[in-house]
């Protein structure tokens, strides 16, 4: 039954235009999806006269390493590198820390009932507002306050844009811990913060995880307070890539090196925990 | 579960539950909420920063009168409209479309779910700049891959006319596998009795779609149409590392627009006042959107 059933759901809605049309299109779509990185890939691997050649090589003849060894000699790659690690690993911490003891402290604490809603409320609205709105105000206040070209300010930037999000995501997972092992160290005579860390967060663990990663890449991908912010000393990755494409000439091997710099941490998260990511995105989203 | 969870309140877990709370209010306040109020407050004075010595002056509402007397704010504004129509009704087209192919439960379906999440994750300023070398006049391979069906080099990002349109492609190419994504998990939800019962009655699959699957998912395609129109008018990095607002004005959108004024031309007030009514647009729309929502979900009971 189960089988045929399941073929019933394929015929019904993934052939709707038949079955020969599916695959083409689905092809299709799976080479414009990926030429673009095979063409990064590429790239920075291509000589000067290859990767400047008109019309363009699609298989290159010899491949070297010398783009790369460009963006660390010419471009600052690693202090890019640094101060993006930077960057997105503060704002992770931040996020997950603050974001998962206001869930907590909202869903198992001793809080007005309606407050919950209000915050809830709260947080959805911030989540969805655009971050351009503050930029000119925020721009002047560290500047004022010699905060500028700091990675501490982006990072106090990047966890204020992700904690909405993770907290919405977080009360659910709060919401899901049993709360009967929570009663009995309540009972036993534990404190609150005894009991977030060593009870209750323990089981959600996770979801923390996951929730955290995509703070890390959102916040290693963010690109217009990294660029408004930073002069010259706590540029991040994003921004010096932006710098290829503003100079005059456009030097495209190293550019597509440093795009695989920018590209390949995000990939490989994204590989190492599929299916939370999908997950988180989608709840992250639909909770809105 | 009716019961409350906090059964044996003390004075000490009320002290800390409001402490738990209190770094995310103040990470909110400093970054969000005290810059979103002196933006209000600025957006009321002639305030210019070109000049060393400019104070700021109150002009009441003058900088909100002033944007509809300015070519180019109305300019932007108009491109980010198309911009934003455009992308979203194509990325949910099409993304709809994939979404249902890929509803089978297979290995291939499986395999090409992973890659579509690949365009979505990656940095939209690496998007932007991959795209911005793939569509290069000269040294691009998007026009070299054309001229073998005949098509003489197009000048993507140079010519005013088509500026634009790359930019929503490049979107597109970023977003459509996220809407497929939302709306094929959405699919995977219809219970397969419903399908059942559609096939015994004889149903088309057009019949299927219109009639079981659109009124099924139509709360998250809703959701998430909201969710990439709202992000249409955010678009900031792909137009920086594309077009930079040009040629002319052709790509300029509202963010860039905000950011040129504010930051590159330091006109602070006359920026602040863009940001606000910029806002107050956005809440008007997520309004709408979220009205639009809760009527469909009521009217699927």
């Amino acid at each position: 039954m189960r089988v045929g059933s399941r073929r019933v759901k394929q015929s019904y809605l993934s052939n709707f235009i038949g079955f020969p049309t599916r695959i083409i299109i689905l092809l299709i779509l799976f080479v414009v999806i990926l030429f673009p990185f095979y063409w990064m890939i590429t790239n920075a691997f291509k000589l000067e006269q290859e990767y400047y050649s008109s019309p363009p090589i699609m298989f290159p003849s010899r491949i070297t390493g010398q783009n790369f060894i460009d963006i660390v000699q010419k471009y600052e790659v690693f202090k890019g590198l640094i101060n993006s690690i930077m960057i997105a690993t503060g704002a992770t911490i931040f996020t997950v820390a603050f974001g998962s003891m206001a869930s907590y402290s909202l869903i198992n604490g001793a809080l007005p009932r309606r407050l919950k809603g209000v915050f809830a409320g709260w947080f959805l609205v911030q989540k969805m507002y655009p971050a351009i709105v503050v930029a000119v105000p925020v721009f002047y206040i560290i500047r004022s306050l010699r905060l500028m070209d700091n990675v501490l300010s982006l990072i106090i930037m990047n966890t204020s844009f992700n904690l909405p999000l993770v907290i919405l995501l977080m009360i659910g997972f709060y919401q899901e811990a049993p709360f009967e092992v929570e009663e009995q160290s309540m009972l036993d005579g534990c404190t609150l913060p005894q009991r977030y860390l060593y009870v209750t967060t323990p089981m959600v663990k996770s979801g923390l995880i996951a929730t955290g990663m995509l703070t890390f890449v959102y916040s290693w991908n963010e690109f217009l307070y990294a660029v408004i912010l930073t002069v010259n000393k706590s540029k991040p990755l994003t921004v010096l890539i932006a710098g290829f494409i503003t100079d005059k000439a456009l030097i495209w091997g190293p550019m597509a090196a440093m795009g695989c710099v920018v590209v390949f941490p995000v990939l490989m998260i994204m590989w190492l925990m599929q299916r939370d990511f999908i997950g988180g995105i989608s709840a992250g989203a639909l909770k809105g | 579960m009716l019961i409350s969870r906090h059964i044996h309140q003390t004075a000490s877990d009320r002290i800390w539950s409001w402490a738990f709370l209190l770094p995310v209010v103040a990470v909110l306040m400093i970054a969000a909420f005290i810059p979103l109020g002196y933006g209000l407050v600025l957006s009321f004075f002639r305030y210019k920063l070109t000049i060393a010595t400019s104070r700021p002056a109150f002009i009441g509402l003058q900088n909100y009168f002033n944007m509809f007397r300015d070519e180019i704010f109305i300019k932007s504004l108009t491109n980010n409209v198309v911009f934003a129509l455009l992308s979203v009704s194509i990325e949910l087209g099409i993304g709809v479309m994939v979404a249902m192919m890929l509803s089978d439960d297979n290995r291939m379906s499986r395999l090409m779910t992973t890659f579509l999440m690949v365009p979505m994750i990656i940095a939209p300023v690496a998007a932007g700049t991959l795209w911005r070398m793939m569509l290069d006049r000269t040294y691009g391979v998007v026009n070299y891959l054309l001229s073998f069906v005949g098509i003489p080099p197009v000048s993507w990002i140079g010519d005013y006319r088509i500026a634009l349109y790359t930019v929503v492609f490049v979107d597109c190419w970023q977003f459509i596998p996220f809407v497929a994504l939302l709306v094929l998990s959405s699919i995977k939800s219809i219970p397969q009795s419903f399908l059942d019962a559609a096939r015994v009655d004889g149903a088309s699959p057009w019949k299927v779609f219109t009639k079981v699957m659109l009124p099924i998912t139509s709360p998250v395609i809703i959701i998430v149409a909201m969710i990439r129109f709202i992000d249409a008018f955010k678009i900031f990095d792909v137009v920086f590392v594309m077009t930079q607002g040009g040629p002319g004005n052709a790509t300029e959108m509202l963010p860039t627009y905000i950011y040129r004024q504010g930051i590159k031309f330091l006109d602070v007030g006359y920026s602040s006042a863009t940001a606000i009514l910029f806002i107050i647009a956005m809440s008007l729309i997520a309004w709408v959107f979220l009205r639009l929502r809760s009527l469909q979900l009521r009217r699927l009971g």
